[in-house]
C-alpha cells in the first residue's frame, strides 16, 4: 500500500480533469490494482476542515508515511513572497508543500505549472508562481536545485499543459510499485521514457515534413503544421503521437499545431499577439529550427526536399 | 486530385500574370518581409485587396526573377506556399499559379 496526497497550488484542475481521465491505468485502477491509497485529492478528497488539517499534521510529523506527494499547479508566493494569496488548510500552500516534499519518499510534479511556472509564471507573474524546482529553464523553482525526495530523487516532472493522463498514472504506478529507481530523467527531471522522443515522432504528417509541403489552414489534412502555422513538433519532447490522446488523436493529426507545452520555456514569446499558431521567420527563415538543425542545412535540405517532392505530397490523399 | 484542380484557367491565369510583370508592372520588391510584423502588415494589406489580382501582385513585390536577399536568393520553387506539380502558390492570399525561378517578399522556406 503506497499513500498518495495531491495537492494543488496556482492550477486551472486542468491535469485533475486529465489525471481522471486515464485509462492505462486508470483513477480507479491505482487503487483497485495497483494498491495506492489516495489519502486526499482535490476532486476525490472526503476530508474536510480540522480532519485535513490532522491528516496534514500527521504527514509532516511521519505519523502517516507520505510515499508519492503529487503538486498541481505553481507555488504561489504572492504578494511580497508571504504565500497569502494561496492558503490552504489553515496556512500558506507553499508551507504545506515545503513540509510535505521533506518527509515524501517521491515528489511528482504534475503539469507545466508545477514543473516550470507555466502560463501563472509568464511575465509579468503577478502571483509570484514558481515551479517546485524549476522557474522556466533555469532552478529557481521552489523547493531549489539540490532538492532530493528521500527517495534521492528530484522532483519527477511531469509537464503538459495538461500532461498526458497515462503519463501520470504510469509514473505514479512506478513509483507506488517498487520501480522508482528505474526512472531515468532527463536534465529537467523528466521520465526519458516519455520525454525522449518528439511530438513529431509519429505524426501522421511526417512525409509532409519531409517534403516540405505545408498545411495553410487549420483542420487541413495534407500538409505539415510546422513551416507556416507555428507547429512545434519538431522541437518539443513529448510523446503525444505515440501515446494517443484520447487513445485515437493527437494535436497534429486533428491538424492543429503543437505549442511546445512540455518544454519549460511555454508559452512561448509571453504570447505575445501574433506569436501563436504562427511560425515566426527572420527574413523568411524560422526562428526556432527543429532541434539539432542548423540554417544552412535547413535552407538546403528544403531547396533539394521541395525540388524533389512527389506528386501524391501535394494532394490530400486522406481524402477517398 | 492535382490533376483535377489542374484547369486550364491556371495556364491562362499565369500566362496573364507574366505578361503583367513582363509589361514593367512596378511593384513592390523591397523592403522585404523580414518579419513576422512586416509579414503581417503585408497580408492585412493583401486582405484588403481581395479579388484584384494586379494589386495583389504589387503588394507582395512579385517578379518575374529570383530575387537574392540577405544571402539567400527567394524563388517560389524554393517557398513553403509553393506546389511544385501545380505550379502554384498556396498561401490563401495569393492563390495564384506562378513560374518556379518567379519571387515575392512574402517568401518563405
Amino acid at each position: 500500500m503506497a499513500n498518495l496526497l495531491w495537492l494543488q497550488g496556482g492550477a486551472c484542475s486542468g491535469n485533475t480533469m486529465s489525471f481522471l481521465n486515464a485509462e492505462e491505468p486508470s483513477a480507479c485502477d491505482l487503487v483497485t490494482d495497483f494498491g495506492i491509497n489516495v489519502l486526499w485529492h482535490p476532486s476525490l478528497g472526503m476530508e474536510l476542515g480540522e480532519n485535513l488539517q490532522r491528516m496534514m499534521r500527521g504527514l509532516v510529523s511521519g505519523e502517516i508515511p507520505l510515499d508519492i506527494f503529487v503538486f498541481e499547479g505553481t507555488v504561489v508566493n504572492a504578494p511580497n513572497g508571504t504565500g497569502e494569496w494561496n492558503r490552504f488548510a489553515g496556512r500558506p500552500m507553499k508551507e504545506w508543500v515545503r513540509e510535505l516534499a521533506n518527509v515524501a519518499a517521491f515528489t511528482v510534479a504534475v503539469g507545466d505549472c508545477a514543473t516550470w511556472g507555466g502560463i501563472p509564471a509568464t511575465a509579468p507573474n503577478p502571483s509570484e508562481s514558481v515551479g517546485l524546482q524549476f522557474l522556466k529553464r533555469g532552478h529557481g523553482g521552489f523547493l531549489g536545485k539540490d532538492y532530493k525526495s528521500k527517495a534521492g530523487l528530484p522532483v519527477i516532472n511531469i509537464p503538459g499543459c495538461p500532461a498526458h493522463p497515462d503519463w501520470i498514472t504510469q509514473i505514479v504506478v512506478a513509483v507506488a510499485t517498487g520501480r522508482g529507481g528505474d526512472l531515468s530523467l532527463d536534465d529537467f527531471g523528466r521520465p526519458k521514457t516519455f520525454f525522449t522522443s518528439f511530438t513529431q515522432t509519429g505524426c501522421t504528417r511526417n512525409m509532409h515534413f519531409a517534403y516540405k509541403v505545408s498545411a495553410t489552414e487549420y483542420g487541413q489534412r495534407k500538409g505539415c503544421l510546422f513551416y507556416d502555422l507555428g507547429c512545434r513538433g519538431p522541437m518539443t519532447h513529448s510523446p503525444c503521437n505515440r501515446i494517443l490522446w484520447n487513445r485515437q488523436s493527437s494535436k497534429t493529426r486533428a491538424g492543429m499545431p503543437c505549442m511546445g507545452c512540455t518544454e519549460p520555456e511555454f508559452p512561448f514569446y509571453d504570447l505575445a499577439p501574433g506569436t501563436v499558431f504562427k511560425t515566426q521567420t527572420v527574413m523568411g527563415v524560422p526562428k526556432d529550427m527543429p532541434t539539432g538543425v542548423d540554417k544552412t542545412g535547413y535552407v538546403k535540405l528544403t531547396a533539394a526536399a521541395k525540388a524533389a517532392s512527389p506528386r501524391w505530397a501535394e494532394e490530400d490523399i486522406f481524402v477517398v | 486530385m492535382i490533376e483535377d484542380k489542374l484547369q486550364p484557367s491556371d495556364d491562362q491565369e499565369r500566362n496573364a500574370i507574366a505578361a503583367t510583370l513582363g509589361s514593367g508592372l512596378k511593384t513592390e520588391v523591397f523592403p522585404r518581409a523580414d518579419s513576422h510584423e512586416e509579414v503581417q502588415q503585408i497580408i492585412a494589406r493583401l486582405r484588403a485587396v481581395d479579388g484584384d489580382l494586379t494589386a495583389k501582385l504589387v503588394i507582395a513585390g512579385f517578379t518575374d526573377h529570383t530575387i537574392e536577399h540577405g544571402g539567400l536568393e527567394q524563388p517560389c520553387e524554393t517557398c513553403m506556399y509553393y506546389l511544385v506539380h501545380r505550379r502554384y502558390c498556396e498561401l490563401p492570399e495569393l492563390d495564384c499559379p506562378v513560374e518556379p525561378e518567379w519571387s515575392c517578399r512574402l517568401w518563405r522556406i
